[in-house]
C-alpha cells in the first residue's frame, strides 16, 4: 500500500482493529475493560471502540487537513530533532526510590532520591556526569502522619523537589530539569498530614544544599511567607503555627514548586522543567477537552444520542458518563488516536479540586484542628498551575504525559520540552520513557541487600525486646510476634477458638 | 544534594581508622571469597588478566592460643568482567541503528563496575620465605581486604620458588607476560627426566621455544638428539656458543633392518601394487639381496662384477652397491635375465649367494621377476629422491652412524634431518634410532642420559596408527614416555596438532608449554589431557600472542602466562618476505 492508502486505511474501523492487533498492550487494556463494563456494553466492546476511534481519527485528520474548522483535538508532530541539536546542554534527571522491609507487611523505611546530571557532548567523563543521592531514614522524621500509607509519598515529593531546587541552584546553565512522575500530584488526597517540624526540614535541607546559608535562606523565606500570607488563610492559629515553626507539608510543597518556577523563569533562557508520567490514570483530557468537543459537535448536528444508539443505552449522554461506563482513560484513547512521534494539544490540568477543609493533628498536641486547604489553590501563595500534554513515543508503548508550569508554557517552551522528551525516550523504544529518568531510577534504587539488612536488624531488636520481656502489653506482644515470625503458614493466624 | 564526589559516610568516631591502601593497590575483595577463588572490585584499569596479585591476611590458630599468623595470599587474575549497569542494551542497539555517538546523548557512561575473578595460588608467611614456596590456603581471605600488585622481586621469588636456590637446574626461557621485568626460569630437571610437551598452532612460536630450551640445556652440557622433519634446527650450528657442539646427520632409510613384508609394502606404496604372486616371490628377492651384500672384500667385488656384467651396468662396478632398493631391483632383474637365458651356471651362483629357492624357479617366474623389477626400480627412484632431498636440506650433514650411541655426547646436540622423507619413513627412522638408544641405556651400554626432541610429534606418536611404521613408532615412544625416567631418557614432544597425538603418551608428560591454539578440537583435547589446565586458562588459548605461552606442570611452581625469550639460533625456515625473495631471485637471473 502507498502512504496515502495506508493513511486512509488508518481512518477505517478495519484499520483501527489492525492497529490494535499490532499493539498487544492496548489490546489487553481493552480486554480488561471489556470484562469490567456492564454486560450490555460487553458484547460489541471492541467493534464499537474501533468504530469510535475511527471516527475520532477521521475528525482529527480532517481538522489537520483543513477540512474541518472545529478540531476535536489538535495533534502535532514532534519536529525532527537529532542529538546534534541539543549538544552542550546540561540536563538533570530526578527520581526517588523507596526501600521497604517485610515485617507483617511491606513497611517503607528508607527513601533515596537520586539525581543524574549530564552534559551532552562532553567527552571528559568527570566533567560530563555527576550523580547525587542521599538516603532518608523515615524513622528520623518527627512530622508527617506515619500511620498513613501516603506518608512516604509526602516525604518523597518534598525530597525530590528539594533535589530539583538544589540542581537549579548548583547549575547556572541547567537547561532541562526532568522529574519522574507528575510535576504536581493530585494534592487533595495528601491533605491532613501532621506538619513537619523544623528539625525535619533541617534534616532535608542539610542534605540538599551545599551552602548552609542557602538552606537557611530557603527555610526562612518559607516561614515568613507562611507566617504572613499562607497560614492566616489556612488556620485560626497562624501565629501558633509560626511560633512552633511548623511546616505544613502541602504548603511547603507548594512553596517549593513556586520556587522552582520562579527561579527557572529568572534565567536568561528559562530552564525547561518537566514531569514525565508513565502509565497515568487520568481521564481529564478526554473528559474535559476531547469528548466535550465531540459531544458538542454531535449536539450541533442533532446527534446527541449517538453513543446511546451505538451501545443501546440511554445514559451515555455526557463525557463523564461515557468514560465511566466504558472505562476509557486518556492514555488509552490517546494511544489509539496519536501515531508515534505525535503529541496532543496541551490543557490546564485540574490538580487541586480535592483541596478542601480537613482535620490536622499538630506535633506534641492532643486533638486536631480544622485547616482550610483551599488556600493552597493556584494563587500567589498556592500551587502553581500545571499544563499537560500527551506524547506518543513508540507503537509498542503507552503515551507519556508531560507536565510543565502553566506560566512558563508558551508554545515554544512546550515544543522544546516535547522534542527533548521524545529524543531521550527514543533511546528506549521498548519502554518509551526518557532514558535519563531510567538511569536516575536505577541509581536511586535501594538494593535488596540494604533493606534485607535493615529487616534483619529490626527483627533482631524486636525479638530481643520480646525475649527480655520489655513489652508487657499482651496485645502488643501478639502483634510483635506476628510481625517478627509471620510466615504464610503461620499458626498464629488460625482462628481463635 | 550530597554528590557522589562529596558523599562520604562520616567515620564513626568509635571505630578504628582504616589503614591506607597499600602501595600497588589494585582493588578490594567483594562478595563471597573461598580458599580457591575470590572476586575483586578493581580500581580503574589497575590490572590485566593473568596478573599475579596478593592480599595480606591474618590467621588465628584454631585453638585460640598464640599470636595470629601473618600471611600473604597469592592469586592470579583469571578473568575481568566489566559492566555498566546504567547503560541499557536497548539504548545501545538504538545508538548502533542511528550511528550515534553515546557521548552526544544523555546516556551514562561513567558508572562502570569492573570485577576480577581471581584464582588463589597459595599462601606464604609474610616477611620471610626465601624459597618462595606457597602453601595451600585453607581459609578464605577476608572480604573488603585490599589487594595489591607485589614488587618484581617478590614476584620473581614466588614464580621461581625453589629454583632460585637450585640455579643449576634453572633454564632461563621467558618473562612474565604482563611484567616483562620479571624473568621466569623453569626446572630443567623436570623437563629432561619427566618429559615436556610443547603444543601450539603453526606460527605461534613453538620451534622458537624449543630452540630456546635446547640452547639453555646445551649450556648445561645435556646431550640432546633432535629429530628434525623440516629443518627447523639447522641454524643451531650457527650459534657461536654451540658451534662445536652441533652435528647434523642426514638419514638413510635402513631398508634391510626391515622385514620382507614391510619392504614389499613400501614397494607397493612407492611403485605399483605387488600382486599376491609377486609378493610371494618378493620375499625371496629381498632375502637374496640382503645375503648378496652381506660379504666383504674380494667376494663382494666379485659378486658386483658379476652383477654389472649380467645387467650391463658398468656404473655398478665403478660405484659399488649399497644395501638399498636399487640392489633389490638389480637382483630381480638379474634373476629375470638368468631365467630368460636359461643360464644354469648363473642360477647356481645365485643360489650359492643366498637366493635359496631360485633353483626351483621356472620360466613362469620370468614375468613375476620382471614385474618386481619394474616396481622395485620405481620405488628405488622415489627413495633416492627422498634421500637426495634429505641430504640437500641437511646441507653439510654426515651420514647417521651405525653405532647410534655416537649420537649421544656430553654437551653435544645431534640433529637428525628427516626432511625429504614421507611420514612413514620418518617414523621408521625415528623409532629404530630411539629404540636403539633406549635399549643401549637399558643394557647400560650407553652411559650418558639423553633428551630426545620430536618435532611434529603427532607424526611419530599419532593417536591412532594407520600403518605398521606408525604402530612401531607409537610403541617405542610410549615405552620411553613410561619408562624413560628410570633409564635417563627424556622426551620433548612438539606438535601443532595435539588432538592427533596419542593421549596416553601426552599424559605421561609432566610439563607443558602451551601456546596459541585456535582449533577447537586441539583446545578440547588439551583441556582433557592436561589436568593442571583450568577453564579460564583454556579460554586464553586462541588469543595468545605469538611467543606467549602458558607454562604448566612440574617445570614451574604454578601455571603462569609468559613471553618466551628469543633463541640465539635461527631455523632454516625463518620466513623471508616472499616477494622480496622473488625480486632478488629474478635479479640474479638477469
Amino acid at each position: 500500500m502507498t502512504d496515502p492508502e495506508l493513511s486512509n486505511r488508518r481512518l477505517t474501523e478495519a484499520g483501527v482493529q489492525e492497529d490494535l492487533q499490532r499493539q498487544p498492550h492496548l489490546f489487553v487494556r481493552l480486554a480488561e475493560n471489556a470484562l469490567t463494563v456492564a454486560e450490555s456494553l460487553r458484547g460489541n466492546y471492541f467493534k464499537n471502540t474501533a468504530t469510535f476511534i475511527a471516527a475520532l481519527r477521521k475528525a482529527v485528520a480532517n481538522a489537520r487537513q483543513g477540512r474541518r474548522n472545529d478540531p476535536i483535538l489538535e495533534v502535532h508532530a514532534v519536529p525532527e530533532t537529532s542529538w546534534a541539536d541539543v549538544q552542550d546542554e546540561v540536563v538533570t534527571f530526578i527520581d526517588g526510590g523507596v526501600g521497604q522491609v517485610q515485617l507483617a507487611s511491606q513497611v517503607p523505611i528508607l527513601l533515596r532520591v537520586g539525581s543524574y546530571r549530564v552534559r551532552t557532548g562532553e567527552r571528559r567523563l568527570s566533567e560530563r556526569e555527576q550523580f547525587g543521592y542521599y538516603p532518608v531514614i523515615l524513622g528520623d522524621l518527627e512530622g508527617g502522619s506515619k500511620e498513613r500509607k501516603d506518608f512516604i509519598d509526602i516525604v518523597r515529593i518534598t525530597a525530590e523537589l528539594l533535589a530539583g531546587l538544589a540542581a537549579l541552584e548548583r547549575t547556572p546553565d541547567l537547561r532541562v530539569l526532568m522529574f519522574h512522575g507528575p510535576l504536581t500530584y493530585l494534592v487533595g488526597s495528601y491533605a491532613g498530614h501532621m506538619p513537619f517540624t523544623e528539625q525535619d526540614i533541617d534534616l532535608f535541607l542539610r542534605q540538599y544544599a551545599q551552602d548552609a546559608h542557602i538552606a537557611l535562606a530557603l527555610k526562612e523565606e518559607f516561614l515568613q511567607q507562611a507566617h504572613l500570607d499562607i497560614y492566616p488563610k489556612m488556620t485560626k492559629r497562624p501565629d501558633e503555627w509560626a511560633r512552633q515553626k511548623l511546616f505544613e507539608p502541602l504548603a511547603f510543597i507548594a512553596f517549593l514548586l513556586r520556587q522552582l518556577r520562579d527561579r527557572a523563569r529568572q534565567r536568561r533562557v528559562p530552564t525547561l522543567i518537566v514531569g514525565v508520567v508513565e502509565r497515568g490514570g487520568l481521564r481529564e483530557l478526554s473528559e474535559t477537552v476531547l469528548l466535550e468537543r465531540v459531544f458538542r459537535g454531535l449536539r450541533q448536528k442533532g446527534n446527541g444520542d449517538y453513543f446511546n444508539r451505538m451501545y443501546g443505552r440511554t445514559d451515555l449522554s455526557t463525557p463523564k458518563a461515557l468514560l465511566d461506563r466504558l472505562g476509557y482513560t486518556d492514555s488509552l484513547l490517546i494511544a489509539m488516536l496519536l501515531e508515534p512521534g505525535q503529541y496532543s494539544e496541551s490543557w490546564s490540568i485540574s490538580k487541586f479540586d480535592g483541596l478542601r477543609r480537613g482535620e490536622v493533628a499538630l506535633p506534641g498536641l492532643a486533638g486536631e484542628e480544622t485547616v482550610n486547604f483551599e488556600a493552597l489553590k493556584p494563587g500567589p501563595f498556592g500551587f502553581p498551575r500545571i499544563r499537560g500534554c500527551y506524547l506518543h513515543v513508540s507503537e509498542i508503548t503507552e503515551p507519556v504525559r508531560i507536565e510543565v508550569f502553566d506560566e512558563l508554557a508558551d508554545a515554544d517552551y512546550l515544543e522544546a520540552i516535547v522534542r527533548r522528551v521524545y529524543l531521550y525516550s527514543r533511546l528506549l523504544p521498548g519502554y518509551g520513557f526518557p532514558v535519563g529518568l531510567d538511569i536516575a531510577d536505577k541509581y536511586a534504587h535501594i538494593p535488596a541487600w540494604l533493606t534485607n539488612a535493615y529487616s534483619k536488624l529490626i527483627r533482631y531488636h524486636l525479638g530481643i525486646s520480646l525475649q527480655q520481656g520489655e513489652i508487657s502489653d499482651a496485645e502488643m506482644r501478639r502483634v510483635l510476634v506476628q510481625a517478627i515470625y509471620m510466615t504464610h503458614r503461620d499458626w498464629l493466624f488460625r482462628p481463635e477458638p | 544534594m550530597a554528590t557522589s564526589r562529596s558523599n562520604r559516610m562520616l567515620p564513626n568516631p568509635q571505630s578504628p581508622v582504616a589503614p591506607a591502601a597499600p602501595p600497588g593497590y589494585v582493588g578490594t575483595i567483594v562478595g563471597e571469597s573461598t580458599s580457591r577463588e575470590f572476586r575483586l572490585a578493581v580500581a580503574q584499569e589497575a590490572i590485566r588478566e593473568q596478573d599475579l596479585i596478593a592480599v595480606d591476611a591474618e590467621l588465628r590458630p584454631t585453638d585460640g592460643q598464640g599470636p595470629p599468623e601473618m600471611i600473604r595470599v597469592w592469586a592470579k587474575v583469571q578473568r575481568i568482567e566489566r559492566l555498566n549497569p546504567l547503560f541499557p542494551s536497548e539504548a545501545g542497539h538504538e545508538l548502533a541503528a542511528t550511528r550515534t555517538n553515546p557521548f552526544e546523548t544523555v546516556l551514562s557512561l561513567s558508572r562502570e563496575m569492573v570485577t576480577a575473578v581471581c584464582q588463589v595460588l597459595g599462601a606464604e608467611p609474610r616477611g620471610s620465605n626465601p624459597r618462595g614456596k606457597l602453601d595451600q590456603l585453607r581459609y578464605p581471605p577476608q572480604p573488603a581486604s585490599s589487594v595489591y600488585r607485589p614488587g618484581s622481586e617478590d614476584m620473581a621469588r614466588v614464580v621461581l620458588g625453589e629454583l632460585a636456590q637450585r640455579t643449576n637446574r634453572a633454564l632461563d626461557i621467558a618473562t612474565l607476560s604482563n611484567r616483562p621485568e620479571v624473568s621466569v626460569s623453569v626446572d630443567g630437571h623436570a623437563i629432561v627426566t619427566r618429559h615436556l610437551a610443547i603444543l601450539a598452532m603453526t606460527g605461534a612460536g613453538k620451534s622458537w621455544t624449543s630452540r630456546r630450551i635446547i640452547e639453555q640445556l646445551a649450556q648445561k652440557n645435556y646431550p640432546i638428539v633432535i629429530f628434525d622433519p623440516h629443518g627447523d634446527y639447522t641454524g643451531l650450528a650457527d650459534v657461536p656458543t654451540l658451534k662445536q657442539r652441533v652435528r647434523r646427520y642426514c638419514a638413510q632409510f635402513p631398508l634391510f633392518d626391515e622385514d620382507a613384508d614391510a619392504v614389499a609394502k613400501i614397494v607397493s606404496a612407492l611403485g605399483y601394487e605387488l600382486s599376491p604372486t609377486m609378493q610371494g616371490r618378493f620375499g625371496d628377492v629381498f632375502g637374496a639381496a640382503s645375503r648378496f651384500i652381506n660379504v666383504d672384500g674380494a667376494e663382494l667385488a666379485s659378486r658386483v662384477d658379476w652383477l654389472a656384467e649380467r645387467l650391463g651396468k658398468e656404473h655398478l662396478r665403478k660405484n659399488g652397491i649399497e644395501p638399498n632398493m636399487w640392489l633389490i631391483a638389480n637382483l630381480a632383474e638379474a634373476g629375470e635375465l638368468v631365467l630368460r637365458a636359461e643360464d644354469d651356471d648363473s642360477r647356481n651362483l645365485l643360489v650359492e649367494w643366498g637366493w635359496e629357492d631360485f633353483g626351483k624357479y621356472s620360466k613362469r617366474d620370468i614375468g613375476t621377476l620382471e614385474a618386481i623389477k619394474k616396481r622395485a626400480y620405481k620405488a628405488a627412484r622415489v627413495l633416492q629422491t627422498m634421500e637426495q632431498t634429505n641430504r640437500k636440506i641437511a646441507r653439510s650433514a654426515e651420514p647417521l652412524p651405525t653405532d647410534r650411541k655416537e649420537l649421544v655426547r656430553y654437551g653435544g646436540i645431534s640433529v637428525i634431518a628427516l626432511a625429504g622423507y614421507t611420514g612413514d619413513f620418518q617414523a621408521t627412522i625415528y623409532s629404530l634410532i630411539a629404540n636403539d638408544l633406549f635399549q643401549a641405556r637399558v643394557q647400560e651400554e650407553l652411559k650418558l642420559p639423553v633428551l630426545l626432541v620430536l618435532e611434529e610429534a603427532h607424526n611419530f606418536v599419532p593417536g591412532r596408527a594407520n600403518t605398521p611404521a606408525e604402530e612401531r613408532s607409537i610403541t617405542t615412544t610410549k615405552q620411553i614416555a613410561q619408562e624413560g625416567r628410570k633409564f635417563g631418557i627424556g622426551l620433548v614432544m612438539i606438535s601443532q596438532r595435539p588432538s592427533r597425538l596419542d593421549e596416553t603418551t601426552l599424559s605421561q608428560c609432566n610439563s607443558y608449554i602451551i601456546m596459541r591454539l585456535v582449533n577447537p578440537a586441539d583446545q578440547n583435547f588439551v583441556r582433557k589431557v592436561i589436568e593442571s589446565l583450568g577453564e579460564d586458562e583454556a579460554r586464553l588459548l586462541p588469543d595468545l600472542d605469538v611467543g606467549e605461552a602458558l607454562l604448566s606442570g612440574q617445570l614451574i611452581n604454578f601455571p603462569v602466562l609468559v613471553r618466551i625469550k628469543p633463541p640465539e639460533s635461527k631455523g632454516e625456515r625463518e620466513e623471508e618476505d616472499a616477494f622480496k625473495t622473488l625480486e632478488d631471485t629474478y635479479r640474479s637471473l638477469q
